[in-house]
């Protein structure tokens, strides 16, 4: 059976060639006054058409766009949406990265599409199924300040409904992959599982495109029993930072598709295609019933660009080995 | 009479504008190193005076002359290389250490400026340097077999940096880990790997950790091998009061009353409801008062604004609690 091959999250904005369009310049001269809003918008295209063709070219079958637009996996997505402001900038988690704060002042609703314009013209580039990436609603409601909602759980159910609505937009506008990126949920202790429930129950039920739950930087041990309950189609596992994953192998329901997370986003060193076909052999052995997708552990946003086009390269090198040997 | 409450910083000022400007001409090649350093020798001085003029107990060389905190280091010491741009937040890029041999120091990489500094003011200076724990977790590796061989080779190699920086008169040496506290399975070899990096000092010892899941990481934190642990406070408004309520905090302890993610200036008021909330738990003699982090992220108004508003806030709790300094 085929591998198929996908990323997780955002892609690297930099191009690794001289010459070719360069959205950081661009929005330097636009803060400089050098340049427009249109420009950094054509700026942004070029760059979804480039991170899309790097994905093309090596053969990965379910795209990302790379969210060009995006200063951090939070803010793109928090600021149309209402109930939120964003505040200073906060180091993201054990990264050396950042991201602004979102706090949470009133009610949070959906008010209009945030990602469905970026989605279609991604889309329109594309010969495949690109997938949309948005934020999970536990872990933005993690990230965010709450000086709104008295409990946790009320917060939550207003944000799943609110990316719901976000994420029926994206299926209205043609979307068949939507990955909801959850970094806490790996985190999570056995008594956060109520208010993971609250927040994904009914933003994963009924959905028309298929579903990825992606979890990295930690294995979603403590709270594994209730994802079980819940209707994703993928579940993204980070194999490099929680290797404990593989222990989820044998609870994942019947039916259900995992991504393996096993070129690791988070590190310049390039894995051997050999030795990750025979780790892809080994999860088939475990669960010869499930779908697998091979998968990079998080974002590759976290490499320099060159780095991160070697890693895609290898990926799917590694999916074709595994393919071929998989029968 | 009771002595405590004394005023620092974390470590890194705002780069004025004129300095970012020069930086990223010398990035462009337009600027020469000399001339890049002598504006970094010029800020530096007026950082240092700034402090001074609004009462700081312990001053810092500001860090201007440092663009991240890894790769300042790294770019100095054989074993790394510097990868290609990586973004850390919307249009802003940094350079990124990459393991790829045996990591060493060679040189000093921070004892000149901290002379320089020194030499500007009766104030201690208080040295800096970036841990290895976080060195190590912040940095990409293609050479070493774990985490932990790359942390306690980078632990000797700020050991020695640490011991020059003694040796030049530093009666304060800061050895940052902000990475230790987001992977609390990992905090035992952040224990060990700052035990080596601290070896041998007779300064006072401190390190700074921001974030983190206390409920986890507390009170084992207070294994950490320094004497001063330094804290943001104001950012959980306190939260971490209560932890201390039921294991009391054992060492001295950076106590942050300012906000640094928030562009607002604290009144003066806040600030000593604060200190008089951590005086119902602590020892004056336990506090060194200062900001929650790095001040790099403010502009150079707001970063000395909120450091006013501190200092006159620590006098007044002075004198009402008949504290010395
Ligand atoms: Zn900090």
């Amino acid at each position: 059976m085929k591998i198929e091959t996908t990323l997780a999250g955002s892609y690297p904005k930099l191009p690794t060639e001289a010459g070719e369009m360069n959205l950081r310049v661009t929005r330097n001269r636009r803060d400089q006054g050098k340049a427009t809003d249109r420009d950094v918008e054509e700026a942004v295209r070029e760059t979804t058409r480039r991170i899309l063709r790097i994905q093309e070219r090596a053969g990965v079958d379910i795209p990302v766009d790379g969210s060009a637009a995006w200063d951090d996996a939070q803010t793109y997505v928090a600021r149309a949406l209402g109930g939120f402001a964003i505040e200073g900038l906060i180091r993201y988690l054990d990264t050396n990265t950042y991201y602004r704060q979102p706090a949470i002042t009133s009610r949070i609703e959906w008010q209009r599409p945030a990602t469905v314009e970026d989605f279609r013209a991604a889309q329109s580039m594309s010969e495949r199924p690109v997938k949309a990436f948005l934020p999970g609603p536990y872990s933005l409601y993690r990230f965010s300040r709450d000086r709104h909602y008295g409990g946790a759980k009320e917060a939550l159910a207003d944000l799943g409904a609110a990316l719901g609505r976000e994420a029926t937009a994206l299926e209205e506008a043609g979307a068949r992959w939507i990955h909801f990126e959850e970094p806490w949920i790996g985190k999570a202790k056995s008594d956060e599982a109520p208010l993971i429930r609250a927040a994904l129950e009914p933003l994963l039920a009924g959905r028309k495109a298929r579903t990825v739950l992606h979890v990295p930087f930690g294995a979603p041990t403590a709270v594994f029993d209730t994802l079980r309950d819940l209707s994703w189609s993928v579940i993204g596992l980070d194999l490099r930072e929680a290797p404990a994953g593989w222990d989820l192998l044998p609870r994942v329901p019947e039916g259900r598709a995992v991504a393996l997370g096993l070129i690791e986003a988070r590190n310049t060193r390039l894995e051997d295609a050999a030795d990750v076909a025979r780790e892809v052999a080994r999860a088939r052995a475990a669960r010869p019933d499930l779908e697998f997708q091979l998968s990079t552990t998080a974002s590759l946003e976290y490499l320099p660009a060159d780095r991160a086009e070697a890693k895609v390269a290898r990926l799917v090198e590694a999916a074709r080995i595994a393919s071929r040997n998989g029968g | 009479m009771a002595r405590g409450l004394w005023t620092t910083t974390v470590g890194s000022f705002p780069k004025p504008p004129r300095l970012e400007k020069a930086r990223s001409q010398h990035a462009r090649g337009e600027l020469s190193a000399e001339a890049l350093e002598a504006m970094e020798r010029e800020e530096t001085i007026e950082v240092i005076r700034r402090q001074e003029r609004i009462g700081l107990d312990i001053v810092v060389d500001g860090e201007l002359y440092r663009g991240d905190m890894t790769t300042y280091f790294a770019e100095r010491m054989p074993g790394f290389a510097i990868s290609n741009p990586v973004r850390s937040y919307g249009n802003r890029y940094y350079r990124k250490p990459i393991a790829v041999g045996p990591i060493r120091r060679k040189k000093p990489l921070t004892v000149d400026w901290w002379k320089f500094a020194q030499a500007q003011t009766s104030r201690p200076v208080k040295g800096m340097l970036t841990g290895p724990y976080t060195m190590m977790d912040w940095s990409f590796n293609e050479h070493y077999p774990s985490r932990e061989a790359m942390a306690m080779d980078l632990a000797e190699a700020i050991n020695e940096e640490a011991l020059a920086l003694q040796e030049a008169g530093a009666k304060f040496i800061q050895i940052d880990e902000p990475a230790v506290s987001v992977r609390p399975e990992e905090l035992p070899l952040a224990v060990k790997a700052l035990a080596r990096a601290a070896q041998g000092l007779k300064a006072k010892t401190i390190t700074h950790i921001c974030y983190g899941d206390f409920d986890v990481i507390y009170p084992a934190l207070l294994d950490l091998p320094v004497d001063q642990i330094d804290l943001e406070m104001a950012n959980s408004r306190y939260d971490l009061l209560e932890r201390f309520r039921v294991h009391p905090f054992t060492k001295e302890i950076g106590y942050g009353v300012l906000d640094v993610h928030s562009h607002r200036i604290e009144t003066k008021e806040e600030i000593k409801e604060g200190l008089r909330r951590g005086l119902e738990v602590l020892r004056p003699e336990q506090i060194y008062v200062d900001p929650d982090c790095g001040l790099k992220t403010r502009t150079v108004d707001e970063a000395f604004a909120k450091l006013e508003v501190m200092v006159e806030a620590v006098r007044e709790i002075r004198a009402e609690k008949g504290i010395d300094v």
